[in-house]
């Protein structure tokens, strides 16, 4: 892993303590210089057919800012699927370049950094996202999204084989039903984090902010 | 006289016609002492056994009817080099933590680790001679193998999993083999989790928004299908 003194200027940060399973990332201190917030499925595709959209619209869009702020980097993943007749037909698929329902939201193009098409539900298949983060030395990433089961869930999956330290926040995805949501969730806790840790965004907002503005009552 | 389609949820399985041996592949992930046999993996960070256990019976009925038709069997091991050179420093971390070390000694040998015996496929469904093994550093089987070439090469375009565990790595290589084109079948009765609501919400997710990864069935219904 990088050393925590290799890059200079931005201080360490603190470790998100509210993650669950354990307090994120793995090796506690933390460089937001070195993390990326995926925003997975911000296409009328996913995001028309999820649950809460506008209110996890409006944490990702704290979220991405106060990121962006201390150093981080934002990615907005678009999820492209192959031509038209060359599947199945099933609405959860991901739609041709060329279908209105592929374009990504405005207010999530004005967000990022950097958008990227991936060829699948999965944001690494088929793509650039894995060049793009390993060129930015990107060590840990946030996910965040729509249709989170499918396109949260698949790239979280890829980012952590790949050794990606990962933090899901459980208020920032917008899930197709309420209950698979909240499994999926579960999922990435088991074994000890077995796909990283999740967290609601407070955690993370709170571990980014370069000083703090009020004590906290005891 | 049988279609060769199953009755799966939510369509028809396959959606392209009747099930041709020659282009469907059985894929059985990870049946590994490690994950399903005592002193295992899964055994030491204190799950209840029985439950990745349980399909390893239907499993064993699938992979005698999918033999005798002359598919193409994959089967997936999930471990690492024996000096964990291929294991990212996270999930060592992780598993250490827990008191279930990656490459730590067990009584199964050390723990996920290639050539040992827990990381071996349990006797019920093992490999026969000519059958595929593929084994891999992580939960998706297609990261970092080769068996997408393996499945182009002997033309398969249809794949049936069976494996544990079902909101792990059998979930996160069916959500890839979709992405690349294959059309998935996910038999319920034939995988298991740790958790069994996890093991019901991923048989759900499967079949949303009119079958995002795929289809399920039972194995009764593969069996009837194909007349086995």
């Amino acid at each position: 892993m990088t050393a925590l003194t290799g890059a200079a200027g931005a201080a360490a940060l603190a470790a998100v303590s509210s993650a669950d399973p354990y307090p994120w990332p793995w090796q506690g201190a933390w460089r937001a210089e070195r993390t990326a917030l995926l925003v997975a499925g911000a296409q009328p595709a996913w995001a028309t057919r999820s649950c809460d959209t506008e209110a996890v619209g409006s944490v990702i869009a704290e979220v991405a800012t106060a990121l962006r702020n201390a150093g981080g980097f934002v990615v907005a993943l678009r999820h492209l699927g192959p031509p038209a007749g060359a599947r199945r037909s099933a609405v959860g698929l991901p739609p041709a370049a060329q279908d209105p329902d592929a374009a990504l939201l405005d207010v999530v193009v004005a967000l990022a950094d950097l958008v990227v098409d991936a060829g699948g539900i999965n944001g690494f298949h088929g793509g650039r996202l894995d060049d793009e983060l390993r060129g930015r030395r990107i060590e840990q990433l946030v996910l965040c999204g729509f249709g989170a089961e499918a396109t949260v869930d698949c790239t979280l999956r890829a980012a952590n084989d790949r050794g990606y330290e990962c933090l899901t926040l459980t208020d920032a995805v917008a899930p197709f039903e309420a209950e698979t949501g909240r499994r999926a969730l579960h999922s990435i806790t088991m074994s000890g984090g077995i796909f990283g840790a999740i967290g609601p965004s407070a955690g993370l907002l709170a571990a980014l902010a370069p000083t703090p503005i009020f004590q906290e009552q005891p | 006289m049988t279609e060769r389609v199953v009755d799966a949820n939510p369509y028809p399985w396959p959606y392209d016609g009747p099930i041709d041996p020659a282009r469907t592949a059985l894929v059985c992930i990870d049946w590994q002492v490690d994950f399903c046999g005592p002193g295992g993996y899964v055994d030491r960070m204190g799950y209840d056994l029985n439950l990745t256990r349980a399909g390893l019976e239907p499993t064993a009925r699938v992979l005698a009817a999918a033999r005798a038709e002359g598919w193409t069997v994959v089967h997936t091991r999930e471990g690492h080099r024996p000096d964990l050179s291929d294991c990212p420093p996270n999930k060592l971390w992780r598993s250490k933590r827990i008191g279930a070390g990656i490459g730590d000694a067990g009584p199964c040998g050390r723990i996920l680790v290639r050539g040992e015996p827990g990381w071996e496929i349990v006797p019920e469904v093992a490999p026969v001679a000519g059958e595929l093994v593929v084994d891999k550093p992580g939960k998706g089987s297609f990261y970092a193998t080769d068996l997408d070439l393996l499945l182009r090469t002997r033309g398969i375009t249809h794949l049936v999993f069976t494996g544990i565990t079902t909101d792990v790595c059998v979930h996160t290589t069916m959500r890839d083999a979709n992405d690349r084109g294959y059309e998935c079948l996910l038999l319920s009765d034939c995988t298991g989790a740790t958790d069994v609501g996890n093991y019901r919400a991923s048989l759900h997710m499967v079949t949303m928004q009119g079958g995002v990864f795929g289809a399920i069935a039972e194995s009764a219904d593969l069996l009837k299908a194909i007349g086995a």
